[in-house]
């Protein structure tokens, strides 16, 4: 094997160097430092701060460990430049999406890889206790993930656990209540008395444009009769049906029946969280222990979604022997919750809450009331009889009631976590460590649903299900590590090897047709509806090398290298390797700076390097398939499911780093700024395929592309006042991209993909939408500009306006780029000041540039909505001859060409600032500490999504990286008061 | 001295665990999906061949791009009534099939109603690609393996040539019968490829569906089909009838026709009523799908839809009427079909609960197996079908004594007074013609054919008088045969990744 003849060469090597040096006797001398320096956590190992030619920000507990967060996903936000985040739910226990500098692919993840200790950790971040983490680096350059080869090309967060220290007893227990509640507003939306006049008017305007001869008064005549027993179907005022709007003009009589039309408040109010912490570390001179307990419990302002989790940790490092340190860390967690519906997988289902509190019409109550006195009814047992929907409109879910629905429907998860570490580091002489770590992660989920009775999908039978997953990871490397010093002449060497195996199994039942009320386990259901079970297996192996050099802290170099096999891809292109090389100049150790006061730290720094990204979709895409489970009656069958391409491949990342790392008056100021240009090549992309090739979903996945991301990054962190009794820290940190295909190979040219076209040229997440070009001012048409092919036509639908040829109807509309998703500007500022015992922090976090394609806001901006909710633009529609707006008539014949999607009506800036965080915190005085016998109190505030402003109300800009928007639990609010204290 | 030989153990100790870690074994990369059954194993016996091809039966009654409102072949068949007038939507309900029946499907070519027959049917044709090229070497170590795979190619030609079928008639301007069918039909893809295609000729679809219509009846002739869901030779000829029909060949439908019923006797007046949905124990059902308890989909069965009693808010709010002018023609002429009909729309004997909305006309031909479950076996082609083919080609051949005999033979089995006391239609010529239509119209309402008819007829859509309302139909009532929209636009996912392709004129 390769692996086995570089390991022993190696090996070799050393052993005749050192027989060389033993010979040699040199004066050499074991490294002892004499000042101290900043250590940083590194890929397999760490290395002093000042010796780094990687881009590595360190963040540490202190900044996080205040915040009301579930999970340290969400203390990514705003951390470091060049990350950008898309927002978790409002589900408790939700993390978000992270991208570290840019978009590294198309096809495939693109999220960066997480490592807890040492281990690359795959399962949830909300598994993780934030009070158990020290300290988390997101390595970002060649030069710091290489070492991760096929995993790293999305960058790397390494997290570290806390231990504990020599000497150093402590005792802390914090505790945290507070409320959740909606932090993104609603869109505006008309009321009940604007509504029906609106649809009427749709009614009779189709009327009149599809019958051209017919007179004004008879078009109103219709719709007038039209309006409620054929569109709308509930009529809440309390005149007749054929009375109610007549002539544009609601009935100035009518009154309402009934007022309880609101279908947000039953769903969404007010959650609550608490947090309890309790942990207690220590150690002597020869073992070091931590240990932790601690329980959350979140209600989100949802009804029915909470998540509540315990977390006990045990983490004991021993030098058992002056040669021998053993270390083993183990982490139990068991979580619960009621899980709310997923928005952006359904977004547009019928349970999906979020969208029916949005699009449902001010018409319709959520409840029955009775049909002569209007009344709410009740039932024998005092409980609210739900309208069940037989009176609704097309757009209204007739037939549904998603509150009901989400009452009475369950959906429950448990999560069961095991996350352990043991290494043992064994001294082998003074300058070479031979170590090896061991991780196992298991990960048990449980989850069921039940579908019920009387309203919604599983009525009128009732459905049970019941899933359940167990995912093992197994990580275990042995490294060699040689540090020695040759007088000024640093060298570290580091070899190692790993394997990786990754276990997935997967169990499914569901049943149909409950027997007994109050039971939801399959057994109390009759008809086996479905039955499966399915196993994955995903391995990896590597060989890895890295060699730092550094002449007397000033001239750095450093270069590291790694063959990697994964089980993703087929044989003969399942190997490959990645390398890195850096080098940095240490301005501050030359003798010029030495001595200067102004210039505390400069540094230059660069780095290149290859780096892969095997995240595919599925673990085996080198492999056409066809699908189990398509039984025609009693007789097996299969069906065509997957195309592959059987030399796919990994994308390989060519990354270059160039920065600056500046300090100014004693590091008063610190900062850097940073270049990167980031090439992917091989990109996987699914490249769509003719629909009468008959393949499923249309498309293949190849590596056919090449892209860059490039941009710079700035970050400064001053000091702005520092005095005995009042500091106040100001930081900031912006980063821009540039995102752009250069090269799509395989006789492709162009990939369109909803409202997104790859061409080369262009970036990733650039729109290719119908050109909308406003509204015909004399008949309030909708207008587009027209395609090419049909640009020198003489047709109806195509006029000139302006002098520009336009057309009305959306099929015969031009498709052009409409700017692009992806911002210029993003990243974060916040603030910290103290006074004496005060302390209050702030983060802000925002962006600038780019654009969202928001199709919650078309949703309600119909020209015939029959049943569905209204924005109040919509008032701003085409009504009389000659008027300017960009609002089309309301139409109920035109109105798939006004509404219709991919269409660059619908774009909007993304634009944002967020008030992300504060604190505010009392540290009690020493002398009032001493009194109460504890070595440190305080009591503080915090809040999280305090506020935002976008570029229109309720739009969420962050929730997805491609600028789409979707129907989804938007983010909580979340203030909490709480106090710590240290004995 | 001593300290060396401390530093070789030492290395040694290091060297002997790094070689010992690094041993690894080869096929520890090597791993399978269990998910999925690949390539090597679906070409391995003939009984994985023909497991390919149910799948295919299975594909008809399944739900298409998540969407429980295009289901197989079922939802197709939906669609076709919705566009023409003999399928009634009393109100627009939850908007299921709304956008067919406004006509707003075809004439947008990014709208999913456009794109679903297209990749429904493109996606079957892939597999019986697949079946068609692997199946030849597919080992056959015994002679009932040999049947099987001869059993399977066979249906994957009967199944490519169904879909050719469906497809030009959808997408393609209708055959003119006896000229040179020049238009634009839709690409013939013969192999498993993913290479861009330019549209075929109408004409060169329908040669190929009658090539492909002949290698199946040679592979099929003589084998026993396990159910009726498969292929069998009497289906084949009876899609050649509907075939040939389509594009005037009068003589050779009739001739298919009278061969494919052979041993399908007609049902009884019993049956025709006792809600259509029984695909083995109804003898006049030649094809059709049987979807058993734990395969079914419950908002997307064909029945979710067309029943009169299955409890989908669908079919509570919007039940599926008969256009109540039909209707009227066979009123008092003692004919069993209109009994599936009720123009009170009250459905007494089926005791619906009252959250079941009433409308004049609503049918109950098809009835679920209960209110909680949709399941409806689904016809695609029934006997009956075969003597309106052969009473209408024998009527425009001139042969309207012969006709006549073939439409009394099903007018007999339909008549709710004793057989002997029928007496057949006495009109003659165009009249009689009109007669022979109407007759196909009310027999196989629901069951997928008026749009075709009408277009193959090059009859324009007219459903004005009766029972369609404005508000539901959007003001469609009237469409000229002339109308653009008498051919579904090619779907935009196609022309996106085919620059062959010319779309049809907007």
């Amino acid at each position: 094997m390769k692996m086995k003849l570089i390991l022993t060469t190696a090996v070799l090597f050393f052993v005749g160097g050192h027989v060389v040096e033993a010979q040699k006797a040199k004066h050499d001398t074991i490294p002892q430092d004499t000042k101290i320096d900043e250590i940083v956590v590194v890929a397999y190992g760490s290395q002093k701060r000042e010796t780094m030619v990687g881009s590595n920000t360190e963040v540490k507990a202190k900044q996080f460990a205040d915040r009301p967060i579930t999970s340290i996903g969400q203390a990514l936000d705003g951390a470091s430049a060049g990350v950008k985040v898309s927002t978790g739910t409002g589900q408790p226990g939700s993390s978000p999406s992270i991208q570290i500098r840019g978009i590294g692919s198309y096809g495939i993840s693109t999220s960066p890889l997480y490592v807890v200790d040492g281990t690359i950790y795959t399962g949830s971040l909300a598994a993780i206790n934030p009070n158990d983490i020290a300290s988390f680096n997101i390595l970002k350059d060649a030069a710091s993930t290489s070492l991760y080869g096929s995993a790293a090309a999305n960058g790397v967060v390494l997290i570290t656990t806390k231990s504990g220290r020599k000497g150093k007893d402590a005792f802390n227990f914090s505790m945290s209540t507070g409320a959740v509640g909606r932090s993104i507003p609603e869109y505006n939306r008309v009321d009940v008395y604007q509504y029906y006049p609106l649809i009427w008017e749709s009614i009779r305007n189709g009327r009149m444009t599809s019958m051209p001869g017919i007179t004004i008064a008879d078009a109103n005549n219709y719709a007038t009769a039209q309006l409620i027993s054929g569109v709308l179907k509930t009529n809440v005022f309390d005149v007749p049906n054929t009375q109610l709007v007549v002539n544009g003009v609601l009935n100035p009589d009518a009154k309402l029946k009934y007022t309880d039309l609101d279908w947000q408040k039953p769903l969404m109010n007010t959650g609550f969280r608490q947090n309890y912490e309790l942990n207690y570390s220590g150690g002597s001179n020869t073992t070091t222990y931590f240990s932790s307990v601690g329980y959350t419990n979140e209600t989100g302002y949802l009804i029915k979604s909470d998540f509540e989790r315990f977390t006990a940790r045990l983490k004991v490092d021993s030098q058992v022997k002056s040669w021998l340190k053993l270390g083993t860390s183990i982490s139990g967690v068991s979580s619960s919750g009621n899980n709310s519906v997923d928005g952006a997988d359904n977004n547009s289902a019928y349970i999906n809450p979020y969208r029916w509190t949005r699009t449902m019409a001010p018409i319709y109550s959520p409840y029955a009331h009775d049909p002569i006195t209007f009344a709410t009814l009740y039932d024998n047992d005092g409980n609210v009889i739900y309208d069940a929907g037989s009176a609704r409109g097309a757009d209204a879910a007739a037939g549904r009631n998603v509150i009901q629905e989400t009452l009475l429907n369950k959906d429950l998860s448990k999560n069961y976590y095991i996350i352990s570490r043991a290494y043992a580091e064994i001294k082998v002489d003074p300058y070479l460590t031979l170590s090896t770590n061991a991780g196992f992660d298991i990960r048990n989920n449980r989850r069921s649903t039940y579908g019920n009775k009387i309203i919604g999908d599983a009525a009128p039978g009732g459905s049970a299900e019941k899933y359940s997953f167990t995912e093992q990871t197994f990580t275990w490397n042995q490294l060699l590590n040689y540090k020695r010093r040759f007088g000024d002449h640093n060298f570290e060497f580091l070899l190692g090897h790993e394997n990786y195996k990754y276990t997935y199994e997967y169990l499914y039942g569901y049943k149909k047709g409950q027997i007994v009320d109050d039971n939801d386990e399959l057994i109390n259901f009759v008809t086996p509806a479905s039955l499966t079970s399915r196993k994955d297996n995903y391995r990896k192996e590597g060989v890895f090398s890295r060699l730092n050099y550094d002449y007397k802290s000033k001239y750095l170099l450093s270069g590291s290298i790694r063959w990697d096999g994964s089980s993703r891809f087929a044989k003969d292109v399942r190997w490959d390797s990645f390398w890195s090389i850096g080098a940095g100049w240490r301005l501050k150790g030359e003798e010029f700076l030495s001595n200067s006061n102004l210039i505390s730290e400069l540094k230059l720094r660069g780095s290149y390097g290859e780096v892969g990204n095997d995240g595919t979709n599925s673990y085996f895409m080198y492999k056409s398939t066809y699908t189990l489970g398509y039984n025609n009656a009693q007789e097996p069958g299969i069906l065509f499911g997957f195309l592959a391409d059987p030399s796919i491949t990994w994308e390989a990342n060519k990354q270059t780093d160039v920065g600056v790392d500046f300090g100014f008056l004693n590091n008063r100021i610190t900062g850097s700024v940073e270049y990167y240009n980031r090439v992917t090549e091989d990109l996987i992309f699914p490249v769509p395929l003719p629909v009468s090739a008959g393949v499923p979903d249309n498309t293949i996945s190849r590596n056919v592309g090449t892209m860059y991301n490039r941009g710079f990054e700035f970050t400064i962190n001053a000091d702005v006042i520092k005095t005995q009794n009042f500091t106040w820290n100001i930081t900031a940190n912006a980063s821009t991209l540039k995102n752009q295909i250069t090269e799509l190979s395989n006789g492709i040219t162009e990939i369109i993909n909803g409202t997104k076209k790859i061409s080369v040229g262009h970036s990733i997440y650039d729109y290719w939408l119908r050109q909308w070009y406003g509204v015909d001012p004399a008949d309030g048409s909708p207008l587009f500009l027209v395609a090419d092919t049909y640009a020198n036509t003489t047709a109806a639908d195509i006029r000139t306006v302006n002098g520009i040829k336009v057309t009305t109807n959306s099929s015969k509309a031009k498709f052009d780029y409409s700017g692009t998703a992806i911002p210029d500007l993003f990243g974060s500022f916040g603030t910290s000041i103290t006074y004496k015992q005060w302390s209050l922090s702030a983060l802000f976090t925002y962006q600038l540039g780019g654009k969202t394609y928001d199709s919650n806001y078309a949703a309600l901006m119909s020209s015939y909505s029959q049943g569905g909710a209204l924005s109040t633009d919509i008032l701003d529609r085409w009504t009389t001859p000659g008027q300017i707006t960009d609002v089309p008539a309301l139409n109920s014949i035109t109105y798939t060409s006004s509404n219709i999607g991919n269409s660059s009506r619908w774009l909007v800036s993304s634009d944002f600032i967020t008030f992300r965080q504060a604190t505010l915190s009392y540290s009690f005085s020493p002398e009032t500490l001493s009194q109460l016998g504890v070595s440190g109190l305080r009591i503080l505030v915090s809040g999280e999504n305090l506020w935002s402003k976008t570029a229109r109300k309720g739009l969420e800009p962050s929730q997805a990286f491609n600028g789409t928007a979707s129907n989804r639990y938007t983010p909580a609010r979340v203030v909490t008061i709480g106090f710590n204290v240290s004995f | 001295m001593k300290n060396i030989a401390k530093q070789y153990i030492k290395w040694a100790v290091v060297l002997s665990v790094f070689t010992g870690m690094a041993s690894c074994q080869s096929d520890y990369l090597e791993t399978d999906p269990t998910t999925a059954a690949s390539e090597e194993a679906a070409y391995s016996s003939a009984s994985n061949l023909m497991a390919i091809i149910n799948g295919m039966h299975r594909d008809m009654y399944s739900r298409q791009n998540d969407s429980q409102g295009q289901n197989g072949q079922g939802g197709i068949m939906i669609m076709m009534d919705a566009l023409a007038d003999d399928l009634v939507f009393p109100s627009t309900g939850n908007g299921w099939y709304i956008s067919t029946v406004r006509w707003q499907d075809q004439v947008n070519d990014s709208a999913s109603n456009t794109f679903y027959p297209y990749q429904f049917y493109y996606a079957l044709i892939r597999n019986a690609n697949l079946v068609i090229a692997n199946g030849p070497s597919v080992p056959a170590p015994t002679a009932a393996d040999a049947t099987t795979i001869k059993a399977a190619i066979g249906e994957a030609y009967a199944f490519r040539a169904f879909c050719y079928y469906m497809l030009v008639q959808i997408y393609g301007k209708r055959y003119v019968p006896g000229a040179n069918n020049t238009q634009l039909g839709v690409p013939i893809r013969l192999e498993a490829n993913e290479i861009p295609l330019a549209r075929n000729t109408v004409e060169e679809v329908y040669t190929q569906v009658g090539k492909d219509l002949n290698e199946a009846a040679t592979r099929l002739a003589g084998i026993a089909r396990a159910t009726k869901s498969h292929f069998n030779d009497k289906v084949i000829l009876g899609l050649k009838a509907r075939i040939a029909l389509t594009q005037g060949n009068y003589a050779a439908a009739v001739t298919a026709a009278q061969s494919a019923r052979a041993g399908f006797d007609l049902m009884d007046k019993t049956a025709y009523t006792a809600g259509f949905n029984n695909l083995a124990g109804n003898s006049e059902w030649m094809w059709g799908a049987t979807i058993i308890a734990d395969q079914g989909d419950s908002f997307s069965n064909f029945g979710a839809y067309m029943s009169r009693n299955f409890n989908s808010t669908n079919i509570r709010q919007a039940p599926k009427a008969i256009n109540s002018k039909l209707y009227q023609l066979f009123l008092n002429k003692k004919d069993v079909r209109i009994d599936n009909f009720d123009p009170t729309g009250a459905h007494t004997a089926l005791a619906l609960p009252s959250t079941y909305s009433k409308f004049p006309y609503t049918s109950q031909k098809f009835l679920a197996a209960s209110q909680a479950d949709s399941r409806v076996d689904v016809p695609y082609m029934r006997a009956a079908e075969m003597y309106l083919i052969e009473a209408e080609a024998l009527a425009k051949l001139g042969d309207e004594a012969g006709s006549k005999a073939a439409l009394n033979t099903l007018g007999k089995k339909r008549f709710t007074d004793a057989e002997a006391n029928y007496v057949g239609t006495s009109a003659t010529g165009a009249a009689y013609l009109t007669e022979v239509l109407n007759t196909r119209r009310l027999e196989l309402w629901g069951e997928g054919f008026r749009f075709l008819d009408l277009k193959r007829l090059n009859q324009g859509l007219d459903r004005t008088g009766a029972n369609h309302q404005s508000i539901v139909t959007n003001n469609v009532m009237t469409v000229a045969n002339t109308d653009l929209r008498w051919e579904f636009l090619i779907p935009r996912a196609e022309i996106n990744a085919n620059p062959l392709i010319v779309q049809n004129p907007l």
